[in-house]
C-alpha cells in the first residue's frame, strides 16, 4: 500500500450513511417476524450487526470507538443469553416444561404478536446475536487496526493528509 | 421398573445444564470483579452437581428413566417431533462423574489461575465446556448432541490456547481445532445420514427403527458416527493432539480435557453401538472396538515411556486408559461393560488427581520438565502423597480403585477367551503388559520428580496453598473410597449403569410410550439383559488385614535392626569413598535414564514411534482421515 494513499471517504461515507438504517431496519424486521416468516433471531441479528461493519467502512476506527463500547457490548451479549434462558424458564415457573410457550392465546395466527413466549425468546436470540456478532466484528477490526502502518494508539488513519499526518 | 417419575425431578437435568450456561454468561457480566466471578462459577458447578446427585435415588436406585420434552412437545402418533432430554442410569453415571471432576477442578483453579493474566474469560469458557459436556450426556436428541459437541470442542480449543504467550499452546490449539473438526464433520455427516434414513433425530426412536436395517447408507452413517465420537475420545490414530493439548493447557483444564472431554467420546460410542444401531452384537464391531482399544492402550503407554514432560506423559497415559475402557466396552458382555464403566469413573478420578498434582508442581517450580525436577518429596510432602495415591491408582495397586476396574477387565477378557474366542487371551495379555508399563513409567515420574536427589536450583519450593490442596484431597479420597468399597459401587452406581446399557428397550419405551420397542424393533436379539456375574472379586477387608500385618512386620524388623547396623553412617557417607571424602556432587538421574536398558533394547520400536509422531498438523490430519477411511471400509466389508 502506498503511503500517501488517501482514502476518499465521501462516497463510502454517504453510502454507509444511507445503508446503515436500511441494514438495521432489515435486521430488526427479520427478528420481529421470526415467528411468521423465514429467518428469525439469528439471521436478523447477523443482518443488524452488519451495521457495525458499515459504521467502520464509513467512519473508520474512530467512528466506531466513539459510537460503540466493546466492553458494554460484551456484557449486553451475556444479558441476551441470560434473557433467553429466563424466558425459557417461564415454562417451568408456570408448571410446564422448559421452553414451554405460556402465552399461547396471544393473537391470531399470522399476526406479528402471535407466538407468545416464543417471540420473546426469539427477540432475546436476536439481541444476543446482534451484540455477539457485533462484538466479533469489533474484535476483528481491532486486530486490523493493530497491524503495522497504523497509528500507535490503534486507530486507523483514514484522513491522514487532512490531519497533517506523517504522509510523505 | 416403572417409568413414571416424580414431577419435581423431571426438571433437574435441564436445570443442571442451564445452570452451567447461565453461570458462563453471568461470569461475563461480573467483568473485572474476580471474587464475584469465582463465586458465580463455584455456585454454578455446585448447583449442577447437587441437582444431578439428587437424581441418584430415582434413577439409579428406583430404576426410573426421566424423559423430558422441551416445551411439552411430546411424540405424536409414534413420531418424536420435539427435542427430548432423556436421563437413564448411563447418562446419569456420566453426568455425575463429569460434575465431580468439573467441581474439583473449578475450585482448584481459583488459586492456580492467579498466575495468569487476562483471567476474565477463563470461567466463561470453563463453564461453557462443562455445560456442553453435560448437554451431550443428558440429551436425547442426536442433533443436539452434535451441537453440544461443537460447543464443547470450541470451548476446549479456547482453553487450550488460554496461555497465549506460550507458542506451544497456540500450536496445540490449532492442531486440536483442525483434527477435532474431522471428528465433528464425521459426526455431523453421520447424523445427517441417520436423519435421512429415519426421519427423526430422537435417540430413542432411532434406536427402535434402525437396528436390523443395515443398508449401505446406515453402514456409512455408523462408521462416520463411530469415527466422529472416536475422535472426541482421542482413540488411537487421533491421540497425538491430546498429548499436545494437555501439555500446553493449564492443568485445571487438562483435567477437563482428559477426564471429562474424552468421556463424551466413550459415551457417544456406547450410544451409537449399543443403542442407535445395536451393532454391538456383531462380532466385527466387537473386534474393531477391541482392536482399536488395544492399539490405543499399547501405543500410548509406550509413547508415555518416551516422554520427558510430566504433563505430556500423563496425557499419553490418559489415552492408554481410554483404550482400556474401549476394549472393555467392546467385549459386549455384562462384565465387560461394568469393567469399562468402572474404569471410566476411576480414570476421571485418578487422572484428574494426577493432572492437579502436575499443576501443583508447575505452580511451585515453574516447570514440568522431568529432567529439571527432583527431590520434591521433602519440600512438597502432601503433593507427593497425592501423587503416589494417583500413581498407585492408575497402575492398579490393590487398595486403590484402578486395581478393581482393571481386575474386572482382565476377568471379562479372559471370560470371553474361555467362551471360545481364544484371541481374547491375547487381549488380556496386552492389558496386563500395559498395566506393568504404566507402573514403570510412574516409577520413572516419581523418581525424577519427587524422589531422587533434590535439584539445587529448586531452593524454596513448598506445597501449594490450601485452596489447591483441598480439591486434590477430595479426588484422592474418592480414589481410595471407590477402591475400598467396590461392592457398594457395583450395586448402586455401576450395576444400574451397566443394566441401562443393555436395556435399550426400556430407553425406547420411556420416551416413545410402552410397547413401542416391541412393535418397531426389527431385530429382537440382545433384548434379554444378561446377568452381571463376577467370577470372583477381591475382598478389600482381608487385603487390608494382610497389608497391616506385613506393615507391622516390616516396622518391627526395622525397629529391631535399628540398634546394630548403619550406625555412624552419615547420609552421604556411602558415596564418600568415591569422592575422597568430599561432599557428593549433585547428579540427577534423569527420567529418561531410569529404564535405559529397557529402552535400549526396544530402541527400534520406540525410535520408530517417536519418529512417526512428527508434531506436524498435516500428518495428524492424514492419520485421522486414513483412520476414518479404514473404519468405513472395514464396516462395509464386514457388516
Amino acid at each position: 500500500m502506498k503511503k500517501n494513499w488517501k482514502r476518499d471517504d465521501l462516497i463510502v461515507r454517504s453510502l454507509a450513511d444511507s445503508y446503515l438504517p436500511i441494514a438495521l431496519i432489515l435486521g430488526f424486521y427479520v427478528i420481529l417476524h421470526g415467528n411468521i416468516s423465514p429467518g428469525g433471531g439469528f439471521q436478523g441479528g447477523v443482518l443488524a450487526a452488519s451495521g457495525v461493519l458499515l459504521l467502520y467502512l464509513g467512519y473508520g476506527f474512530r467512528g466506531i470507538a466513539t459510537a460503540l463500547n466493546m466492553e458494554r457490548m460484551h456484557r449486553l451479549e451475556a444479558i441476551g443469553a441470560i434473557a433467553y434462558v429466563l424466558f425459557a424458564m417461564l415454562g417451568i415457573f408456570a408448571g410446564y416444561n422448559f421452553c414451554r410457550n405460556i402465552l399461547w392465546n396471544s393473537g391470531e395466527i399470522g399476526d406479528l404478536w402471535s407466538a407468545g413466549t416464543i417471540s420473546l425468546m426469539n427477540y432475546a436470540v436476536g439481541f444476543k446475536v446482534l451484540t455477539g456478532v457485533g462484538f466479533l466484528l469489533l474484535l476483528i477490526i481491532n486486530l486490523l487496526s493493530t497491524e503495522p502502518g497504523h497509528e500507535h494508539d490503534g486507530t486507523i488513519p483514514t484522513t491522514e493528509l487532512e490531519e497533517g499526518g506523517d504522509a510523505e | 421398573m416403572s417409568y413414571n417419575v416424580y414431577n419435581v425431578y423431571m426438571h433437574f437435568p435441564v436445570l443442571a445444564i442451564m445452570t452451567l450456561f447461565v453461570g458462563a454468561f453471568c461470569v461475563t457480566l461480573a467483568g473485572k470483579h474476580e471474587k464475584v466471578r469465582n463465586v458465580i462459577a463455584g455456585c454454578a458447578v455446585l448447583i449442577s452437581f447437587t441437582l444431578l446427585a439428587l437424581l441418584v435415588k430415582p434413577v439409579m436406585i428406583d430404576g426410573n428413566i426421566i424423559t423430558y420434552w422441551m416445551g411439552n412437545w411430546e411424540p405424536v402418533e409414534g413420531y418424536a417431533i420435539g427435542i427430548a432430554i432423556e436421563v437413564d442410569a448411563l447418562s446419569l453415571f456420566f453426568g455425575l462423574l463429569i460434575t465431580i471432576a468439573v467441581a474439583c477442578s473449578c475450585f482448584y483453579s481459583y488459586q492456580y489461575m492467579k498466575q495468569d493474566d487476562a483471567r476474565g474469560s477463563y470461567f466463561t469458557l470453563y463453564l461453557m465446556l462443562s455445560g456442553g459436556v453435560l448437554g451431550i450426556v443428558l440429551s436425547g436428541d442426536l442433533f443436539n448432541i452434535y451441537v453440544m459437541l461443537e460447543v464443547m470442542t470450541f470451548a476446549a480449543v479456547g482453553l487450550t490456547a488460554f496461555r497465549t504467550w506460550n507458542p506451544n499452546a497456540r500450536e496445540a490449539a490449532f492442531k486440536y481445532l483442525v483434527v477435532g473438526s474431522i471428528g465433528s464433520t464425521c459426526a455431523l455427516l453421520g447424523t445427517a445420514l441417520v436423519y435421512a434414513q429415519c426421519h427423526t433425530l430422537n435417540l430413542a426412536q432411532i434406536s427402535a427403527i434402525l437396528p436390523g436395517n443395515l443398508n449401505p447408507t446406515t453402514i456409512l452413517a455408523f462408521a462416520l458416527l463411530f469415527a466422529g465420537f472416536g475422535c472426541k475420545s482421542f482413540m488411537f490414530p487421533f491421540h497425538p493432539i491430546a498429548a499436545d493439548a494437555h501439555g500446553a493447557a493449564p492443568s485445571s483444564v487438562s483435567v477437563l480435557i482428559s477426564g471429562v472431554f474424552t468421556k463424551t467420546g466413550v459415551y457417544g460410542i456406547i450410544r451409537v453401538c449399543y443403542f442407535l444401531f445395536r451393532s454391538m452384537g456383531l462380532t466385527s464391531v466387537q473386534t474393531m472396538l477391541v482392536f482399536i482399544g488395544c492399539l490405543s492402550m499399547f501405543v500410548c503407554v509406550t509413547m508415555a515411556l518416551n516422554q520427558h514432560d510430566f504433563k505430556r506423559l500423563l496425557a499419553f497415559h490418559s489415552i492408554s486408559q481410554i483404550g482400556y475402557i474401549l476394549t472393555s466396552l467392546g467385549l459386549c458382555t455384562a462384565l465387560g461393560i461394568a469393567g469399562g464403566l468402572y474404569h471410566a469413573i476411576n480414570h476421571t478420578l485418578f487422572k484428574g488427581l494426577l493432572f492437579l498434582t502436575a499443576g501443583s508442581v508447575l505452580y511451585a517450580t515453574g516447570t514440568t520438565y522431568l529432567e529439571k525436577l527432583g527431590g520434591l518429596a521433602r519440600k512438597m510432602p502432601q503433593t507427593t502423597a497425592l501423587f503416589l495415591i494417583g500413581a498407585f491408582s492408575i497402575s492398579g495397586i490393590p487398595p486403590f480403585n484402578g486395581f478393581y476396574s482393571k481386575w474386572i477387565i482382565y476377568q471379562a477378557t479372559f471370560e470371553k477367551a474361555a467362551g471360545g474366542s481364544i484371541g481374547y487371551a491375547l487381549v488380556t495379555v496386552v492389558c496386563v503388559v500395559t498395566s506393568v508399563l504404566t507402573l514403570a513409567s510412574f516409577i520413572k515420574v516419581g523418581h525424577s520428580v519427587f524422589f531422587g536427589q533434590a535439584n539445587p536450583e529448586l531452593g524454596n519450593v513448598k506445597d501449594p496453598p490450601l485452596g489447591m490442596r483441598v480439591p486434590m484431597w477430595i479426588l484422592a479420597t474418592l480414589c481410595v473410597l471407590t477402591g475400598l468399597f467396590p461392592d457398594l459401587m457395583l450395586r448402586y452406581i455401576i450395576g444400574p449403569a451397566t443394566a441401562a446399557v443393555l436395556n435399550s428397550v426400556g430407553y425406547i419405551d420411556a420416551a416413545m410410550g410402552a410397547g413401542y420397542a416391541e412393535a418397531h424393533l426389527a431385530d429382537p436379539s440382545l433384548l434379554a439383559a444378561p446377568q452381571l456375574i463376577s467370577i470372583g472379586a477381591w475382598q478389600p477387608a482381608s487385603w487390608l488385614v494382610l497389608f497391616v500385618i506385613v506393615l507391622l512386620a516390616v516396622f518391627l524388623c526395622s525397629l529391631l535392626s535399628r540398634g546394630n547396623s548403619a550406625r555412624g553412617l552419615e547420609s552421604d557417607a556411602k558415596h564418600a569413598v568415591f569422592f575422597g571424602g568430599e561432599r557428593a556432587e549433585y547428579s540427577h538421574i534423569s527420567g529418561g535414564d531410569l529404564f535405559w536398558g529397557f529402552k535400549h533394547n526396544l530402541r527400534g520400536y520406540l525410535g520408530f514411534m517417536s519418529r512417526v509422531h512428527t508434531g506436524v498438523t498435516n500428518d495428524y490430519v492424514l492419520w485421522g482421515v486414513t483412520a476414518t477411511a479404514v473404519i468405513i471400509a472395514y464396516c462395509f466389508v464386514t457388516m
